[in-house]
C-alpha cells in the first residue's frame, strides 16, 4: 500500500471505527513514518530531537552541510575578545546518540508532490514529513558593490558565526585608536533584531578596554528604530559616551552602496571612510526554502501560525529565521534561536498528532533574548504568545523588555548578563543533546 | 524511556503520543530551552528546577506573576500564564527527580561553606536537602546560580520576600557567600 493510500486508509478508518479499535494500526502507521530534517542549526536539531525523543519509533533523518554548527548568539562577544568560538561550537554526536540519521551533505532539490529531497551528494530521502530549518542567505546585491567573495575575504559580514567572526575579530585588533567602525544595518526584517547594535557595543567594550577611546563605532542603519533601544543607549551613555552614533534611515542612514578599496559606505546623499567596514547585507530565507518555493514575495515562508506547516505545501514544516510567525504584523516573533527553538518543538507536536490522524496539540510560542552591551550589564526582551479564539496573539500583559530605570539596576543588568551565557548552555544541550 | 513504558502501558486505551499523554508537557517544553530537559540545568547559573518542591514552584511564580518577589525575566514570562497554568507547571516540574549538578568545587570554600551553613540548617538541613515539602533542594544546585540568587538578597533595592534569607545573606562575608555556595553545590 503506497503511503497515500494508507493515509487515507487510515484516515477513513479514524473516522469509521470505535476509538479502540484503531489504536494499534495507527500508532503503526505513525512509528514507521519517516520525517526529514533540513538544516541543523538550533531550529532543526531541536525538530530532530524532540521527534525522537516524543515519538522514538519515528525514522528520522537530519541532513546538514557541516560537521560542526557555530552559535550565532553569543558571537559578537567573540569579536570583542570577551568570548570564546570554541564555546559556541557543537557537533551531532548527542543527537546520533539518540537514533537520529544525521547525513552531512546539502539539501537540492525538494519535490513537495513526490514527497522527496534530492541531495547534492546524489542521495534521494522520501519523507511523510519535512521540517525546514535552513536559517537565512544573504542578498548581496542589495549593497552596490558588496559580493560573497567580499564577504568571505576582507569584508567580513559575520552575520553565519565562524570563519568571519574571527576576521572581523582580527580588523578590529588592529584598528588603530582613532579610528572608525562602520556597521551597515539592512531593512528588517533580519536575524538576531539586536544584534548589530550589540555588536557596537561589544566593539565599544573592546575599544574602551584597549585604550582606544577616541575611536568611534558607527552605525548606518537601514531603519528608524531598533531592538532593546532604550536599553542600549542608555548602555552607550553610561559605558561609551560618544563613542557609538547611530544614524536611522530618516537621516540618510541607509547604505546603498560601498567601495571595497577605499572601505566607503555610500548613502543616498552621504559618505563614510571606515577603518573597518562590516557590511551586514539584507538576507532573505534560506535557498533551500527558496529553491522550494515555499517564499513569498519578500522572500520568507509563510506558515500556519499554530502548527508551522508551510502554507504553501502540505506536510513542509518551516521554522527558525526562514519562517514568517507571530501575531503578524505589530508582534511578529524575532528571528532569534530561541523562536526557533520553540517553533521547532511546536513542528513536532504537530506533526506527530498528523501523523497519528489526530489534530494539532494547542501550541506554545515564546522568546526571551538576551543582549550583553558591556561585561555585567545584560539586558533581554520576552515575547509570550497564546492562542484566543483559534489565532495566535502576543500576550500584552506579558513580555517586553528589561526595566530601564529602577534602583536594582546594577544587579538586574550583572544577572541578566550572566543568564544569557546560561541561557546558552542549556539552549544548546536542548538542541544538540 | 519511562515515556516508551508510558507508551506500552497506554496503547490500549489511548493515542501514544506525548501531548495526548500529558498535555502540560507542550507547555513544559518551553521551559527547557533555559532550564533543560525535565529541569536538569546544565548552565552553570541557571538553576535546575526539576525535582523541587511543588509548593515552592508554584509559590514563587505566582509571587513573580504578582510583582512581589523580584525576577530579572521570569517574571515578563509568567505573566503570560494563567494560575491554573502555573500550578500545572509546578506539578509537573516537581514530579522530576532532583539531579544534582556536576559540577568541580573548592576544597577549602566546601570546608569553610560547611562551618559557615551549620546556621542555615533549622530551614535548609544539614546539606541543603530539608525534604519538607517546600523549601527547595539546595544540594547539588549550581554553585554559581546560588552566589548569583545571594546578590540579590544581599542587594536592598531588590525585593525579594523572605525577610529571614535577606537578614543571613547580609551577614555574610563575601568569601562566606562563595563558600556556602560552594558547600552546597558539592552535596550530592
Amino acid at each position: 500500500m503506497s503511503q497515500f493510500n494508507r493515509r487515507n486508509f487510515l484516515k477513513a478508518l479514524a473516522v469509521a471505527a470505535p476509538a479502540s479499535v484503531l489504536h494499534v494500526p495507527n500508532a503503526r502507521a505513525a512509528s514507521k513514518a519517516r520525517v526529514v530534517v533540513v538544516g541543523g542549526g538550533f531550529g532543526g536539531a531541536t525538530a530532530a530531537k524532540y521527534l525522537k525523543m516524543m515519538s522514538p519509533t519515528l525514522d528520522v533523518t537530519l541532513v546538514e552541510k557541516n560537521k560542526i554548527y557555530t552559535s550565532c548568539p553569543l558571537s559578537n562577544e567573540v569579536i570583542s575578545g570577551h568570548g570564546n568560538i570554541k564555546d559556541l561550537e557543537i557537533g551531532y554526536d548527542g543527537l546520533k546518540k539518540r537514533g537520529i540519521n544525521v547525513v552531512f551533505d546539502e539539501a537540492g532539490t525538494i519535490d513537495p508532490v513526490k514527497k522527496t529531497v534530492a541531495l547534492k551528494g546524489g542521495k534521494t530521502l522520501a519523507y511523510d514529513a519535512l521540517v525546514l530549518s535552513p536559517g537565512i542567505d544573504f542578498n548581496y546585491g542589495g549593497v552596490e558593490g558588496y559580493t560573497q567573495e567580499l564577504a568571505e575575504g576582507d569584508l567580513p559580514h559575520a552575520y553565519k558565526a565562524g570563519p568571519q567572526t574571527l576576521k572581523l575579530q582580527k580588523q578590529l585588533m588592529a584598528m588603530p585608536d582613532g579610528g572608525v567602525f562602520v556597521i551597515t544595518v539592512p531593512p528588517g526584517p533580519f536575524r538576531c533584531p539586536p544584534g548589530p547594535y550589540e555588536r557596537a557595543s561589544q566593539v565599544a567594550a573592546y575599544l574602551k578596554g584597549h585604550g582606544k577611546t577616541k575611536s568611534k563605532v558607527l552605525i548606518l542603519d537601514s531603519n528608524d528604530s531598533f531592538s532593546k533601544k532604550g536599553l542600549f543607549e542608555q548602555a552607550w551613555k553610561l559605558h561609551y559616551p560618544g563613542m557609538i552614533e547611530w544614524i536611522p534611515g530618516a537621516s540618510d542612514g541607509k547604505v546603498v552602496k560601498i567601495d571595497p578599496k577605499t572601505r566607503t559606505a555610500y548613502t543616498n546623499f552621504g559618505e563614510h571612510k571606515a577603518d573597518v567596514l562590516n557590511v551586514i547585507p539584507p538576507h532573505h530565507a534560506g535557498n533551500i526554502a527558496k529553491n522550494a518555493g515555499l517564499t513569498n514575495e519578500k522572500g520568507w515562508s509563510p506558515v500556519d501560525m499554530l502548527t508551522m506547516e508551510s502554507t504553501v505545501h502540505k506536510d513542509i514544516w518551516v521554522v527558525g529565521d526562514s519562517c514568517v510567525h507571530g501575531d503578524l504584523p505589530v508582534y511578529a516573533a524575532p528571528k532569534s534561536a530561541h523562536s526557533a527553538v520553540t517553533q521547532a518543538k511546536v513542528a513536532v507536536g504537530a506533526i506527530i498528532a498528523k501523523l497519528n490522524g489526530q489534530p494539532a496539540p494547542v501550541p506554545y510560542f515564546v522568546n526571551t533574548c538576551y543582549s550583553i552591551a558591556a561585561p555585567d550589564w545584560g539586558f533581554s526582551v520576552v515575547h509570550v504568545y497564546r492562542v484566543d479564539n483559534g489565532k495566535l496573539v502576543y500576550v500584552q500583559d506579558a513580555g517586553g523588555i528589561s526595566v530601564i530605570d529602577t534602583p536594582s539596576i546594577t544587579t538586574l543588568r550583572r544577572l541578566e548578563a550572566e543568564y544569557a551565557i546560561g541561557w546558552l548552555r542549556n539552549i544548546m544541550a536542548d538542541s544538540f543533546a | 524511556m519511562r515515556y516508551r513504558a508510558l507508551c506500552g502501558m497506554l496503547l490500549a486505551g489511548f493515542m501514544c503520543t506525548s501531548h495526548a499523554a500529558d498535555p502540560i508537557e507542550a507547555l513544559a517544553n518551553t521551559c527547557n530551552n533555559c532550564h533543560g530537559v525535565d529541569g536538569v540545568s546544565v548552565g552553570p547559573n541557571m538553576p535546575s528546577i526539576g525535582g523541587l518542591p511543588e509548593a515552592y514552584l508554584k509559590n514563587i511564580m505566582l509571587e513573580w506573576k504578582s510583582g512581589a518577589r523580584f525576577s530579572a525575566t521570569m517574571g515578563r514570562l509568567i505573566k503570560g500564564y494563567s494560575d491554573e497554568q502555573i500550578a500545572a507547571l509546578a506539578k509537573h516540574f516537581a514530579s522530576k527527580p532532583w539531579v544534582p549538578a556536576a559540577q568541580k568545587t573548592d576544597a577549602k570554600l566546601v570546608a569553610l561553606g560547611k562551618k559557615v551553613t551549620a546556621r542555615c540548617a533549622g530551614c535548609h538541613g544539614e546539606t541543603g536537602n530539608a525534604g519538607d515539602g517546600e523549601t527547595p533542594n539546595l544540594n547539588g544546585q549550581w554553585s554559581q546560580y546560588l552566589q548569583l540568587e545571594a546578590v540579590k538578597y544581599r542587594d536592598d533595592a531588590v525585593a525579594m520576600p523572605s525577610r529571614p534569607m535577606r537578614n543571613a545573606a547580609k551577614k555574610l562575608s563575601d568569601e562566606e557567600v562563595k563558600a556556602v555556595a560552594e558547600f552546597y553545590a558539592s552535596q550530592k
